[in-house]
Formats: structure tokens, sequence, C-alpha cells
């Protein structure tokens, strides 16, 4: 839960984090969970000035492409400020990509802000590529009153 | 016109892939579909599906005819840490000579009543910029384009890259 009012901080969103620590427990560690976590931890001579030994996360679920099956989407990756430039953040997508080979997964998605040069950039030099720039797809979305009414359109 | 929108049943692997092969052509994405009948099969109707699927059918002009798959949704349940649970639209899509019928806004309708049942926050899903009648009728039903009004930006590592992310490092 820290971890996300960090990250949405770092992308100037913090008022959008809605759910709980409560929620977080429910649908992540029960039976079917809706997503999976990886956690990066140091040992106790690197812990944070507050104590803090995990200082990265990154948060996965599968998914599926009519393209070519099964699929990895990345929701979320992060890295305590003090603790990037040392490989943390690759080792992170490291193992989310090993995960998925395993599990049978023929790519992995995820999304970026644009004015997030310094994320853009490290993708980038990992060997991924811009699908929003190169095919053009748009992510959208319904919610509130556009979920609720069954998505009506206007003129009906 | 009278259609009936159902759960797809094993049986119906062969037209769900038909269709996904017809969507990517209109796309002018054909050569990308490698997925294959016995993939759909073992990811769609195992112990864990990795995806569910609605169809639409409508019945023969003749009784004695089988009934034909003309449309179909394609989709999963995602999670977005910061609101919870979605419904991730992943293929959607009307075969040409039945558009118009409201096929489509019956698909999204049921799937929207199946988003608001389980506690879905939102619907998700990307659409070809290009792409102005769909485009047009998803905002119309009031969506979001989330690329254009907040920046995000969809990124992708295929397989090869995929495999050299994934292999250990060399230090």
């Amino acid at each position: 839960m820290f971890f996300l009012q960090e990250l949405a901080e770092y992308e100037n969103v913090a008022e959008h984090v809605k759910l709980t620590q409560k929620d977080l427990e429910q649908n992540g560690f029960t039976n079917n969970p809706f997503f999976h976590v990886i956690i990066a931890e140091v040992p106790e001579q690197h812990r944070t000035k507050e104590g803090q030994r995990k200082i990265g996360f990154a948060l996965y679920f599968y998914s599926y492409s009519s393209f070519v099956g099964r699929a990895i989407y990345m929701e979320d990756l992060y890295v305590m400020p003090e603790f990037r430039g040392k490989g943390v953040g690759k080792a992170l997508m490291s193992k989310v990509a090993q995960l998925g080979l395993a599990a049978g997964c023929h790519q992995l998605d995820f999304t970026v802000l644009n004015r997030n040069k310094p994320s853009m950039d490290f993708y980038f030099s990992q060997g991924c590529f811009d699908v929003t720039a190169t095919i053009g797809y748009h992510c959208m979305r319904c919610k509130g009153e556009a979920l609720k009414w069954g998505c009506a359109p206007n003129d009906m | 016109m009278e259609y009936k929108l159902r759960k797809a049943e094993p049986r119906d692997v062969p037209d769900i892939l038909r269709l996904v092969k017809e969507l990517a052509k209109y796309e002018e994405m054909e050569h990308q579909v490698t997925l294959t009948e016995k993939e759909l099969l073992e990811d769609g109707f195992g112990d864990t599906p990795f995806y569910h699927c609605i169809i639409t059918e409508i019945q023969g002009e003749k009784s004695s005819e089988d009934p034909k798959v003309v449309g179909f949704a394609m989709y999963y349940f995602t999670y977005d840490p910061w609101v919870g649970k979605q419904l991730y639209l992943e293929e959607f899509y009307v075969m040409d000579e039945y558009r118009g019928l409201g096929i489509g806004s019956g698909i999204l309708r049921h799937l929207s009543n199946l988003a608001m049942k389980t506690r879905c926050t939102g619907m998700m899903f990307v659409v070809a910029e290009n792409n102005e009648p769909s485009v047009q009728f998803y905002k119309r039903r009031g969506a979001e384009d989330l690329s254009q009004e907040e920046g995000w930006r969809l990124f992708r590592f295929d397989k090869d890259s995929l495999v050299k992310m994934a292999a250990p490092s060399e230090e």
C-alpha cells in the first residue's frame, strides 16, 4: 500500500488511489488471486533510514492476446528513489519475464506515462517497443456512469 | 433480426478463431495471428481459463440450418491497484454484413452488466486511433481515451525480447 501511494505521487495522480489494504489482501492473497506481486528486499545493512528493507515491487497478472495467446501484463513497477540505478528494476522485470515464459506467455505488456521519460528510456533500453506510437493503439476505459448504463449511446 | 447471445462452448473454438482472423484482417494485421484452435481450447476451457468468450449467433433462414456465429467478445479480468478489478475487453467483433442491427450494443450491454455484477469498477480495452468508426462507437458510449487524455502509452516486449530479458545477467 505504501508503494502504491509513492508510485502514485511520482506520477502526480495520488488522488486516484482508492483501494485500501483490506482490498489488496482480499484480491491478491486468496485462492484465485487477481494479481501477483514480486518484492525486492535488501539486506539489513542497506535498510532505509526509516527501517524499510522492501525497496521495490512489480505487480502483474496473466492476460490473453487474441493474436498470440497467453500473455503477461505488468501493472506496476516501482523502485524507491534511493535504490535506483542499481539494477533493481531490471531484476524485477527479468523475474516477471521468467515467470511469464514459464507459464507459456508470448508477450509482456504494460503502460507508461508519456511524460515519464526516465522510465520510457529504461524500457526502450531493455528491448520493448511503443505499441501506441507504432500501431496507434489507444488505451480506453468505460467507468462510472458509462459502465452503469450499459454503455448506452447518448443518441438513444 | 433474432439473435442469441450466449457463453462460448468448446465447440465454438473454430468460429472464435475464424472471427479473430477476420478482425485481424480488418485491422490489416492478419499475418500476426499465430494462435491455434488447440491453444484456444486449452486456454479458454480448462481448469483456470485465461480468457472468457461470449458469442452471438443467428438462426439460419431454414429451421434445419445450424445457427451461424456472427459476433463475439473475448474478455478477462485485470487489476488496477488504485481502484480494483477491471474487465478487460480483448476482442470485440461483429461480421460486416451483420452490423448496424444492435448486436454490438447488445454485447457491450451484457459485458457492462457482467462487470458490475463482478464488482469491476471499469471496463478497459484498446482501439486503433485510425479506426474512426470504432473510436466514435466507444466515445458515444462514454469511453475515455486514456492515451489522449492522460498520456498513457502501451508498451510491449515480444517473445524474443522477453527471452533476452529473462536470461540471467552476465555479471
